[in-house]
Order: C-alpha cells, then structure tokens, then sequence
C-alpha cells in the first residue's frame, strides 16, 4: 500500500536524475553518484527530523524548503529572462557560481536530498522502519541507474539549458510534494492570494478609498464582489505557479542567435542560422514539459487523492437533566484517535459537533464549524484535519484551541462513563457562531 | 520565424495563383460549415425558446385534494379507481392563496361525469377566461362557449359524431344542464377526450358547490422560489396536496427532436457532400501540380515538407472557410428564425470555433487522399510529365 | 590530379526488364566540366537523375562527394541534394506563382532558412537584377534559364547538374548561358556534368563522354 503510494514520487525522482544527467551531461558519472549518497542523507535526515520533533514542524520545514526552491526558480527565471533580453548584463553573482566545476555536484546534491525528504515523509510516520527507509534509498538507486541507461537513449539533440534544468527538477520536486497534503503547496498558496486580495479590498472600504455610496453603480459592485470569489485565489495562485516556467520559456524564445554576419558564403550562413533557431526550439522541450508536470502538481493539488475520514453525523440526544453523554466505548470508540461526528436537535435548532481524542490523550469536544467559514465541516486525514471551506489544514495537536480556522471549542467534562456536554451551551454556541459567520459572509457578498 | 512566414506567404501565393478554384473550395467549406453553423444556431435557440415557453406557460404548480390520486405523466384523475372522490374547497383555496402572497395565475378545474344517452361523459368545469390565458396553446374551432353553450375535445366530437351547434343534454346527479356546443377544442394533451363547461354550471349539475378536484397554479418564478412557494402554500393547505409539475409541452419537445433530427441529416449530408467535393478539387490540384511537387523534392525538400506545405494550403482554405462560414451562417440563422419564428436569433460567439472546426476537419479530411498522393510522388517520373 | 567527387562502380539502373544504364564505372574529378553525350535513350538522363540522388540504382556502388547515396534514407538523400546538389531542366521548371526572387528563396527555404537580400544579389550576378518582381511567365526563356542557375547555385552545391540546359533556347541565348556558367564555375568551384545532344555545348567542358544505350562508348578529352 505504502509502495504504491510512493510510484509517482520514485518516478518524479527518475525523472530528476534523467533531467540532471541530461543537464550536467559531461559529469555523469559524479551526478549518479551525489545523486545516491544525497537521497539517502535526505531519508536519513528527514527521518531523524520526523522522529525527533514529531507532527508540524518537521513537515514544515520540509516545506519550507520546497517553497525556497519555488522562489529560487522564480530568481533563475527573472535572471534568465532579464540576461536574454539585455546583453551587458554579466555582473550576475550566481553565474559565477554556476559555471564553477562543483555546481553540478552541489544542485545534484540539494535536489536529492529535498527529494529524499520529501519521499521520506510519505512514508507513515510511525510505520516508517529502517526496513522502509533502506527499501526506499535502494529504489532511488536503482532508478538512478535506470536512468543513467535510459538517458543514453534520448536523443543527442535533445539539450536542457540551466534554467530548463532548474525549472524542470523544481516542477518535478513539486509534483513530488503535492502528493502529500502537509507538504503541498499550490493550495496555501491560492488560499493567501484569496486572503490577501480579502484583507486588501477591506483595507480600502475601512480607508473609504471604495465609497460606500449610491453612485457607485450595481456593477460596479458586481466587479468588487468578483475579487472575494474564490476565483481569485485560484487564478492568482495560478499566476505565481505558472509564471517562472513561462519567463524561462520566454527567454528561451528571445535568445539572440548567434551572429554569422562574418561568413562570406551565405548558405554555410543560412545553414547555421537554421540550426541554430532548430537548436533554440529544441530547448523549448524540457520547460514545456515542466509546465505540464506544474500542471499536474497544481491539479493533484486541487483535487487530492487523499481520502478524508469524514463519518456521518450521529444523532443524539440529550438526557432529561439537559446532558448530551458520549459513551467512551460501545458502538462507537472514541479513543481511537479518530474525528467522531454527532448531530444534536431541540425544537428547530441543530448543531453538529465532534469528540476526539487528539495525540496528546486528551478529549476535546469541538463544533463541526469555525468562526471564520462557512460551516462546511471538517475532515480528518494523516495528522490533521482539514476545512472543507477554505482547505485550511489544522494539526491535530491544536484542534480545541479556539482563533483562526481552527474549530469551535465547547466546554465538556469527561468522567468514568463519558463525554458529558451541557445541551444548552452546544445549541448556543453552534447559534451564534454560524449566524455570526453566515451574517459576515452576507454581508461581504 | 521566418520559414514559418515565408511557408505563409507561399501558400497564399499558390492560392493566389488558381483563383477560381480556390473560390470554389472556399465557397463550398464556407456554405457547408455556414449551414452546420446556422442550423446549429437556429436548433440552440429553438430549445432555449421552447424551455422558456414551458417555462412561461402551463401550470407549474398543481393542488389536489389529499386523497386523490395523480398521476401527472399520463395525466389526470382516473375516475374508475377513486371510489370516493374527494374535494377542495375554492373558498379555502382562495383564502390560503391570498394569505401566501404568492403572484400566481390560477385556474379552477372540477371533474366529473354526466350521463348523455346511456353514456358517461368525463366533463370538465373550467372558467374559459381563464383557460384562454393560461393554456394558449389550446385550438378552438368555433368560438369560445357563453353561458349555456359547451366546447367538446376532438376526439370526443370524433367518437360521438358531434359538432358545433349541436345541442347536448346532460344529466347530472343533481340538476340536468342543457348545453349547445360552440366549438371544438384539441391540445394534443387529455383534453381532447373531455367536455368542457363552465365551472358554476357544472358544480349545480353535479351538486358540488364551491367543489373542485384540480387548481392549477402557474407561479412566475424559477428554480428554488417554486419549491419555496409549493412548501409555503402547502403549509397554508393541510387538507390538500401541492404538487410541482413540469409541465412539459410534449408535443413541443418532441417536435423539436424531430426538428433536430432532420437538421442533423441534412447537416450530415451536406458536410459529406462537401467533403467528397473538396477531396475531388484537392486531388486535381495536386494532380496539375505534380511537376512543381516534383521539383520541390528534387531541389531537396522532404516528403513531408513538401506535405507541409500542402497541408498548410488546406488549413489557410478551412480558416477562411470557416470564418467566412460563421459570418454566412450567422445571418441565415438570422433569417430563419426572423422568417420561421418570428424573431430573432442571439449572437453566440463561440459558434464561431464549431464553424471553424467544421470547415479545418472538411479541408483537412478531403485533403488526406490527395497529401498521401504528394507524399509518395516520385520526382523524377514527374519532372519527366508522366 | 583532384580527388573524384563522383565514383561509380558497376553502376546499373534498369526499369524492369529494360536496362536504361548498364554497368558503368566512372570517375569524376572535383571541379571537371563533364558533358553527357547521346541521343535521347541513351541513358544520360538516367545517369544524371542517379548522380543528383534523385533516383536510385538497381545494382553497383555510388559514391558522390564522399557519401554512399545507397546508404542513404529517402529523407536523407533529400538532405544530400539540397546541400550538394544543384540541377538545372531544359523546362526551366519554374514555379509559376511566385516571382524570380521568390523562387530563388524556395530552394533557400528547403536548404534552410530564406533570405531574400541573398537571392536578390544571386539574381543581380546573373543579371537580372532588373527582373526581381517578374514571374517566370514574364521572362524570355534565356532569363527563365538564368533564373534556375541563380536557383542551383544559390545553396552553394559542389556539384551541377544541367539537363539539356540549352535544349529550348536560341544560340544567342545558349552562347549567353554558357559564358554564365563558365564564369561561376570560374567563382565557385562547383563539378559540372552536363548532359546534352549538341556537340558545340558539350565543346564548352573538360571532357565529353558518349553514351549509347546505356553503355559508355567513348571518351574524349577537350584541348583548351
């Protein structure tokens, strides 16, 4: 099962190390051999780092540095383009560092470290034994010789400029990540686009920059509203995913020709203008291939594989003295570790909420909504749960602290037979949360 | 990027060079995706017509008294099974529609059977003013009944040999009612098997005052308002039933489908026709221009750059084809519609990329014998003329 | 002596029983003005469709500047004419819609990239620089025939070849086209072998060859 959920991250490895041998085609041997040694010390790494701080923050700097690479893609593609169009530009400090004989050694190295790390935080963090990781390390190395094979039989034509490489083994690294919900990152990023575009039109009704008045015409309105749709977070999270790859195919596209004025005859000179425009094209592959793999990252993105624990609310009801009391065990167990749904009615009024027993061996009784959202619920999956509404994830270890995204804590006391909640303040609290978000959500609309 | 320009340039110039005959392949690409683009507009807007009619007309909403039965597919009360029939009050109705609020178009109906010479009729009290509102669809032949008078539906006129002017006499469980028949009626729906008279006259006749088995409601509104207003008018109604009915138009949508099917024939032999046209043209161009692809090869072009450059004379004709195509077809939907149904089409943009589809899959599928024979052409058995 | 360009070795191209061009061995020195002699059937035309990479043979070795065109795939013997190769048709062959220029540029545009200044001068230095816009149609049939040499030498080939060249113009036209040739041969430096059925053209090359029935029967060497 495990393995199976690691085929797409071994083949986004195969495809870095055919990108890099490909890329630093004269020092194959070195590549293959950093190639190895980085994936394992990445494994090893991101191993010790999940053992010794265990849940978010380990993730999170996983993260973090998947994140840093995006923007250093960002950096080649900006330096890439900004070169190609203006000759006099050679006070480029990484240029220097780039033509250096121990580049390829150094970018072969982070990249499979980041993707030895990433592989390795797939692997279920409890489950993940010295057997895994060995299994794991000895796949990456059979693939790497797979593909030191496989890169023979390319076509010799086919060359991948730096920044091709870098786009491509960024793209791949993001494929990989994608596949892990703590580790993605095309969702936060639409989701602090949509946020910052939120906080930015507010900022202009509270500065009264967007009069709140009569002539300000309904379509007007129609155009502001469109900017707190969820619209925008999704095509400006687009805008920064795609932009990089599309400048590096852009510089491709201007690199000047080489100059054969001074060659007297002209079909030696017609020749070489074709080949080289032929050779220009064929650079345009592996950052084409690069968008599309970016495409891939942001649909798995969008559309997780990831099954989320999400059981149906289970009615209850409440005992004459106004108590909702949860059995802790029966027919349902709370102290499996997982989110347990229950729906409570009086009169007209509902209120949906779960009991969990979070890592730590603590109960916390939550809302099955937060104070920001719409109420669309939550879903648990490895660690977290997550908001259906804005794809928030919230680790386990912060679920019951009020603020935020994060779900609506209700007061409870555990005894010997149960969960005990008071029926009065669950039906209020669900009342003035909801009403208060669905009020706010209105009223931005 | 030059290649690229100079490919452009020298197809144009070919096409330049043969005027009539390209004129020919681009009027036929153009009149075959004008008519595909024309017919599909015209069908697009018909359907979108048709669904608005039905959504304008007809009842969308139907009250029943609880224990009746309804069948709303096949249509109406069946008498034979409800033993007991049972009734709503018009004065209850009225008042639960007053109180809901609702702006709705209504029409009472009561069913029930009168004796006629050893017969049993299925009539029908209705309030004529109201049917000619609501029901426009209804054909009369005659004129709509006064007091006194009755209009018969056509089957029932056929099967009983009936028909204007003729006078009935009905017996009913209370009073016998004297009727003269006005008109003929047929809606193409149940109506036609029915009699139908004015509701007061009916309920004396069948001693039913203030009684009726049908309300039709036709609420001016979509979606989510209509389950809204069944749900509010229900709670008002306890002793009855609400129920939404789409009242599809029938005969309408399966017109449509008839119309549709027939466009799509002719759309169908039109492009094949088309397509065998251009396929014929394309292979005696290549056929006239066998030395210049002959001496395209042996200055060294490829077989398929030599195919390219063919290839890209057929997509230069279906784009202009096919533009031209939408451009034509946009006004004969135009017309059609102005002359047809009496109103005018809209302008749907993306047309455009179904005409222009069209038009390339034409010129390149006609031009697919006539590459293969550039493709394998020996240069030097065409150089020679053979 | 120079190196052959063209080496033959048992060359022999039959169309089913008919045997156009019987075994044939032949060498052709870089730079050599080889005229073709015989009457039509004889197998020239043949031997010069085989020699520009137009055809193939049946049976024996050819080897043109170095490269063994049996070897080669059908899209590479297209590669080896378009960067080796120049011909030049008694019909002149001429594209009909596009003008001189545009025609010169059509041979670029299969070697590899059009240039239109380029094909302006090549034109201007078989003179008719005034005659760039006229289409083929426009053009007498001594400037037709200087257009295709503007065509064939635009690529800068080692090799041309001339097919009956001069078979449908005058012989003040013929006289001109020669002169013409002879002085690129003199510039470039190209092998010319040039097939034809009249003796005063075949006096303008180094060597003259006779073919009868596709049988090499005499070989004669011009004194200059």
């Amino acid at each position: 099962m495990v393995a199976v959920k690691l085929i797409p991250l071994l083949f986004s490895w195969f495809g870095i190390v055919l990108v890099l041998l490909r890329g630093f085609s004269g020092r194959r041997v070195p590549v293959a051999a950093t190639g190895v040694v980085g994936f394992a010390l990445g494994v090893v790494g991101a191993f010790a780092l999940l053992r010794s701080y265990p849940g978010e923050l380990s993730f999170g700097i996983v993260r973090g540095v998947v994140a840093g690479v995006f923007l250093l893609l960002w950096g080649t593609a900006v330096a890439a383009l900004y070169r190609n169009t203006m000759r006099e530009f050679h006070v480029f400090q990484g240029e220097k560092l780039v033509n250096a004989s121990f580049y390829a050694v150094i970018f072969t190295c982070t990249t499979s470290i980041i993707a030895g790390a990433v592989c390795t935080c797939r692997l279920p963090v409890t489950g993940g034994t010295i057997l895994a990781l060995l299994l794991l390390v000895l796949a990456a190395g059979i693939l790497v010789l797979a593909a030191l094979a496989a890169e023979k039989m390319l076509p010799a034509s086919l060359t991948v400029s730096q920044p091709a490489l870098m786009a491509a083994v960024v793209a791949l690294l993001l494929f990989s990540a994608s596949s892990l919900i703590r580790l993605d990152l095309f969702s936060p990023l639409s989701m602090k686009v949509m946020k910052f575009a939120h906080d930015f039109v507010h900022q202009f009704f509270e500065s009264m920059l967007i009069p709140d008045h009569l002539f300000i015409r309904t379509y007007l309105w129609g155009y502001i509203g469109l900017l707190f749709g969820n619209g925008v977070g999704f095509w400006g999270g687009m805008i920064i995913w795609f932009t990089p790859v599309v400048l590096i195919l852009l510089s491709i596209r201007f690199e000047l020709l080489p100059s054969v004025a001074h060659i007297r005859q002209g079909a030696k000179r017609r020749k070489l203008l074709a080949a080289a425009i032929r050779e220009r094209r064929i650079r345009l592959v592996i950052p084409l291939l690069a968008l599309l793999v970016f495409a891939a990252a942001a649909y798995r993105s969008s559309y997780p594989s990831v099954e989320y624990w999400d059981p149906t609310p289970v009615p209850v009801l409440a005992s004459p003295a106004g108590e909702i009391v949860i059995p802790k065990q029966g027919e349902i167990n709370l102290e499996d570790g997982k989110l347990h749904k229950y729906l409570y009615k009086q009169g007209g009024k509902e209120a949906r909420f779960f009991v969990l027993l979070n890592p730590s061996g603590e109960f916390t009784v939550d809302l099955d909504a937060c104070a920001i959202c719409k109420p669309d619920g939550y879903g648990q999956a490895e660690g977290t749960v997550i908001c259906y509404y804005c794809k928030t994830l919230i680790p386990l270890e912060t679920v019951g602290k009020p603020g935020g995204c994060n779900p609506v804590p209700v007061p409870f006391t555990v005894k010997a037979d149960g969960v005990h909640i008071d029926a009065l303040t669950m039906i209020n609290t669900w009342g003035n949360t909801v009403q208060a978000t669905a009020r706010i959500k209105e009223g931005g609309k | 990027m030059q290649r690229r320009r100079w490919l452009l340039q020298l197809v144009l110039r070919a096409l330049a060079h043969r005027k009539g005959r390209t004129a020919l392949l681009l009027t036929v690409l153009a009149m075959a995706s004008s008519l595909a683009t024309a017919l599909g507009i015209v069908s697009y807007s018909m359907e979108k017509r048709v669904a608005e009619e039905v959504r304008k007309y007809g009842a969308n909403l139907i009250v029943i008294p609880e224990s009746a039965r309804l069948d709303v597919g096949s249509g109406g009360l069946n008498f034979g099974v409800v033993s007991e029939p049972a009734y709503l009050q018009q004065r209850q109705v009225e008042d639960a529609l007053t109180k809901s609020g609702l702006k709705a178009e209504r029409s009472y109906h009561l069913r029930g059977v009168l004796h006629w010479k050893d017969a049993d009729l299925m009539v029908e009290g209705v309030n004529f003013a109201d049917i000619r509102r609501l029901f426009p669809w209804w054909q009369l032949k005659g004129t709509w009944p006064m007091a006194g008078e009755t209009v018969v539906g056509s089957d029932l006129a056929t099967r009983l040999k009936l028909k204007a002017g003729d006078t009935l006499e009905l017996v009913g469980k209370a009073q016998t009612v004297k009727l003269r028949i006005s008109g003929i009626v047929s809606s193409g729906g149940e109506e036609d098997g029915l009699l139908f008279l004015a509701l007061p006259e009916l309920q004396q006749a069948l001693g039913l005052d203030g009684q009726l088995t049908l309300v039709r409601l036709m609420v001016t509104a979509g979606g989510d308002s209509l389950k809204k207003s069944a749900f509010a008018l229900q709670s008002l109604l306890p002793t009855a039933k609400v129920n939404e009915v789409r009242q599809t138009a029938r005969t309408s949508e399966g017109l449509l489908a008839k119309v549709k099917l027939l466009m799509f024939m002719v759309t169908a032999v039109v492009l094949v026709s088309a397509g065998s046209s251009v396929a014929g043209t394309m292979s005696t161009t290549v056929l006239e221009r066998g030395k210049e692809i002959g001496l395209m090869k042996a200055m060294g072009g490829t077989r398929w750059e030599v195919m390219l450059i063919f290839c890209g004379e057929a997509v230069v004709l279906g784009v202009l084809g096919g533009v031209a195509g939408y451009l034509f077809g946009t006004v004969i939907s135009q017309f059609i519609t102005k002359t047809v149904f009496s109103s005018s089409a809209e302008l749907i943009p993306w047309f455009a990329g179904i005409s222009l589809g069209v038009s390339l899959f034409l010129a390149l599928l006609g031009s697919v014998g006539p590459m293969i024979a550039v493709f394998k052409l020996d240069p030097v058995r065409s150089l020679r003329g053979e | 002596m120079a190196p052959a360009i063209i080496e033959t070795n048992g060359l022999t191209r039959s169309y089913g029983d008919i045997c156009a061009l019987k075994p044939l061995d032949l060498q052709v020195p870089e730079g050599e003005w080889l005229s073709v002699m015989g009457h039509s059937g004889s197998g020239k035309s043949t031997f010069m469709n085989l020699v520009g990479g137009l055809d193939r043979p049946t049976a024996g070795s050819l080897k043109v500047g170095g490269e063994d065109l049996l070897m080669l795939s059908e899209d590479g013997l297209a590669r080896f004419r378009r960067e080796f190769v120049g011909i030049i048709f008694q019909q002149h062959h001429l594209v009909p819609y596009l003008t001189a220029v545009e025609n010169v540029m059509l041979a670029q545009y299969f070697h590899s990239v059009p240039d239109e200044a380029e094909a302006r001068s090549a034109l201007e230095r078989v003179g008719l620089g005034h005659r760039l816009k006229n289409r083929p149609g426009e053009l007498s049939g001594g400037e037709q025939q200087r257009v295709c040499i503007a065509r064939a030498i635009i690529n800068s080939p080692k090799l041309l070849l001339g097919d009956e060249p001069t078979g449908n113009l005058d012989h003040k036209s013929t006289v001109m086209v020669m002169e013409l040739l002879k002085e690129l041969r003199a510039e470039e430096r190209f092998t010319v072998i040039m097939v034809t059925h009249n003796q005063e053209v075949a006096t303008w090359g180094d060597r003259t060859i006779y073919l009868d029935d596709g049988v090499l029967v005499r070989e004669e060497r011009m004194r200059s």
